[in-house]
């Protein structure tokens, strides 16, 4: 179906395609920690993402900014949610779990 | 999962609250650039889920950042500091001695607004705790206000106990949640109502000693004063008789709903006093308006933002202070006359009692307190009457049946009354149903009439069974004696009610389109009023049987007195009249669909996907689970209404015409009726400009007009005035 000069091109990319998808399914069902462009954090369970990296959590609970001296320390039960691609600031994942799987 | 509620400063661990268990043995690390990169492979519209998690799942998910759903957004991005009410304190932005009388009177004017709000339907969390004050009246020093906001929150717990009990709500009247504040239980109703008397008596002293005096100059200071101290006294008062009203109402001594009444007379004479000092009170910074929350001292809208659940928003508008006292007195008015319910004795008249409060669709506080005078810990009636008793009296009073007539063998035949007496309590539990239905808001109200029917079908059933029994018992005792569809009749004649309702509320609540209103209207006329008035006419035969026994038995016992009051007011009378009105007005709305069906003046859908018998049958579907009168199917209904039977067919003028003489004739019968009702009234005023606007037509006035007739429902709920324009 591909032209004979991009078979390799296609190839590698294929490649990538494959690493990038094990890479994120490795990631399913752990804890993250996901930080919005208004300060909040959520923590919760991945569950799902697409190619403009808007994100699911399962069993999410929103913190608020740290730096807000007053904010209570008590999180908020959110459940399932989704935060869009382009509020997502940062990622993290916990470290044990990742060993464990190999990553 | 225990939570740590330590709070930790420094921002490399911003694991605030994060499980303890997290925090040990791991670390958070950061993938973000590894993640975005890896989520740039996959393809367009691809999902990378677990095998568990479907786009099903996905949907269900609240999406972050949209101010539709995600409530904990709005509290991130206010710039100001959201303080709870222990920490305003030290931070000194809010004081708990020292108020002045405008802040006093100011809070409690908001208060009052949020407490409206509240039973209006909106959280607790976004109204009442809105009022940094009522988070914990304890530490409050200042008396007035420390005994208002126990005050409040007395009111707000037996209101919300009262709602609970009578459950009569819908998520969309009342939100019960109390989101685990304290609602001031420590501390006794007793207590709560002293407090607020002794700050009323304070003031009251303030009020007098700050009185002009005759001949004396007015310093403008005083009077201001005194003015204020009024005020606030109005307020405070209310308050208490407000809140031993409700006391009152959880009293089981039926004594206690007059003595409610009573206080609530005195709370409404306070309310023009409240209402011409609105303007002493601090107002809130911001333009309420609009609807937004006030923002003042003791206040802080969004202090409760992180209590609400995770679904959409709702955004709680705090009403006017110009329009609380408006709704202050319409509350009283109605919490006076639910009151007047223990004045009603019958079943009937309570049923009707219950029929006529809830048209007027009122709060879901009057009407759980209706429900919660009516039964009193779901036993008896007002807490003197058992429902059984009330429903054998309602028997007497509509058919007479002989089984319960002292006068009868079969009264106290031990076989007769093991009969009805359970048939009696198993009247009992639709009866009390019913009347819980009436206490629903009107559009609820509708579909669970439509369910009841099934229940009542079932009552049926039985009751001509008994009635058979009791016929046979009967005529082996008194062989001249009937007992034949007594018990049944009386059903039917609920079952009918329960039908006729059922129809009729889809008007009110502009259900239908304008080309059912034939069926719907056709099926009322010529079906259910006709069924109830054999129904009605049956049971007052019934009756009549039964007092010309009566008669008959006491003069064998005194022969020489003649009875002499022959001619006495039946006493199903006026509800026959009230239905040949009612018949001939839906007869005359019937017959003016059809003719402007036949003009061309009524709109039809596109039948694409579905049909009229679709929809007849939908419209009438829950008949289906009535036998007596049985439903009358859509092809029935087309060859009962086919005018094609008469010779020759009517044309739409004659069809006007016959609708006006319907109109004309339900005229007639209403302005017979002595002491005309508000009823009565109300369908005067749509049948005789029917009358008109029908012959108009059947004159062939503006026959060639397009434009198609307008419904104006303003006059009656269930009977429109026709326009032609």
């Amino acid at each position: 179906m591909e032209e004979n000069g991009t078979d390799m091109q296609t190839e590698s990319e294929q490649c990538v395609y494959k690493c990038a998808r094990q890479k994120l399914e490795n990631l399913l069902n752990k804890s993250m920690k996901i930080r919005m462009t208004d300060g909040r954090t959520l923590l919760g369970l991945f569950l799902c993402t697409d190619r403009d990296c808007n994100v699911i959590l399962g069993s999410a609970q929103e913190f608020l900014r740290t730096t807000d001296s007053f904010s209570q320390a008590e999180p908020r039960v959110l459940g399932l949610a989704m935060i869009p691609g382009h509020h997502v600031v940062s990622i993290e994942v916990e470290t044990e779990s990742l060993q464990s799987q190999g990553l | 999962m225990v939570m740590k509620s330590s709070c930790e400063e420094d921002e490399g661990a911003w694991g605030l609250g994060i499980p303890e268990k997290m925090r040990n043995n791991t670390d958070w690390v950061d993938i973000t650039q590894d993640f975005k990169a890896s989520c740039k492979e996959l393809k367009l519209g691809e999902l990378l889920h677990d095998k568990l998690f479907g786009l099903f799942e996905a949907m269900s998910a609240i999406e972050m950042m949209d101010p539709k759903m995600d409530a904990g957004m709005i509290g991130n991005q206010v710039n100001r500091k959201v303080l709870n009410f222990e920490q305003a304190v030290k931070d000194e932005a809010i004081r708990v001695k020292d108020l002045t009388l405008p802040e006093l009177i100011g809070i409690v004017d908001t208060c009052f607004c949020c407490l409206i709000t509240w039973l209006e339907g909106h959280s607790l969390a976004q109204t009442v705790f809105t009022c940094l004050y009522v988070h914990n009246p304890e530490l409050i020093q200042d008396p007035a206000l420390k005994a208002f906001a126990l005050g409040i929150l007395k009111v707000c717990d037996i209101a919300r106990e009262k709602v609970n009990k009578a459950a009569v709500f819908e998520e969309e009247d009342f939100q019960a949640m109390t989101y685990g504040f304290k609602m001031a239980n420590n501390v006794t109703d007793l207590r709560v109502t002293g407090m607020l008397k002794d700050v009323e008596d304070e003031l009251q002293r303030k009020v007098k000693s700050t009185r002009s005096r005759q001949g004396e100059q007015r310093d403008p200071e005083v009077e201001l004063d005194h003015q204020q101290c009024l005020a606030l006294f109005s307020r405070i008062k209310f308050t208490r008789l407000l809140l031993t009203a409700l006391i009152s109402f959880t009293k089981k001594e039926t004594s206690a709903v007059s003595e409610a009444q009573k206080l609530m007379s005195q709370a409404a004479d306070l309310l023009p006093a409240i209402h011409s000092t609105i303007q002493y009170g601090i107002q809130s910074q911001n333009d309420t308006t609009k609807g937004d929350h006030p923002i003042m001292m003791g206040f802080e809208p969004l202090v409760n933002q992180r209590l609400l659940p995770p679904t959409f928003p709702r955004y709680a508008k705090i009403i006017k202070r110009e329009e609380m006292v408006n709704y202050f007195t319409k509350l009283i008015e109605r919490i006076k006359t639910v009151c007047d319910v223990i004045n009603t004795s019958n079943l009937h008249s309570i049923l009707d009692f219950f029929c006529e409060f809830s048209e007027q669709s009122p709060c879901v506080l009057s009407r759980s307190l209706l429900q919660t005078t009516f039964l009193i810990d779901n036993k008896k009636v007002f807490g003197t009457h058992l429902m059984q008793d009330m429903i054998k009296d309602a028997l007497r009073y509509f058919v007479s049946p002989p089984v319960l007539s002292s006068k009868c063998s079969l009264y106290n035949n031990h076989q007769a009354k093991d009969y009805i007496d359970s048939f009696v309590t198993h009247c009992s539990r639709p009866f009390c149903s019913l009347i819980q239905i009436h206490g629903h808001n009107r559009a609820r109200q509708r579909d669970k009439l439509g369910h009841i029917l099934e229940e009542f079908a079932t009552l049926q059933d039985e009751a001509e069974k008994v009635d058979a029994a009791l016929h046979g018992l009967l005529m082996k005792l008194e062989p001249q004696r009937q007992h034949l569809a007594c018990l049944g009749t009386w059903v039917l004649y609920h079952n009918l009610r329960i039908m006729i309702h059922y129809l009729l509320s889809g008007f009110e609540l502009e259900l239908y389109s304008m080309h059912e209103y034939y069926y719907i209207y056709w099926y009322l006329s010529e079906f259910l009023y006709a069924w109830l008035m054999s129904t009605l006419s049956r049971a007052d035969s019934s009756q009549m049987a039964e007092e010309r026994i009566l008669e008959e038995q006491q003069q064998k016992g005194r022969s020489s007195k003649k009875s002499k009051k022959k001619k006495k007011a039946r006493p199903l009378g006026k509800e026959i009249t009230m239905s040949q009105a009612y018949q001939n007005m839906c007869a005359g709305m019937y017959k003016t669909m059809i003719a402007l069906d036949m003009d061309g003046k009524v709109r039809k859908p596109q039948f694409e996907l579905d049909s009229e018998q679709v929809r007849y049958e939908h419209r009438f579907a829950p008949f289906n689970s009535v036998v007596t009168p049985p439903p009358v199917h859509y092809i029935q209904f087309k060859e009962m209404s086919d005018l094609k039977k008469y010779s020759p067919p009517p044309r739409s003028a004659d069809l006007y015409m016959a609708a006006s003489k319907h109109f004309q004739q339900a005229k007639l019968i209403l302005e017979n009726v002595t002491s005309p009702d508000t009823e009565v009234n109300r369908i005067l005023k749509v049948a005789k400009p029917n009358i008109v606007v029908m012959k108009l037509l059947a004159g062939g006035h503006k026959k060639d007009t397009k434009a198609l007739p307008e419904f104006d429902f303003s006059a009656h709920k269930y009977f429109p005035i026709v326009k032609i324009i």
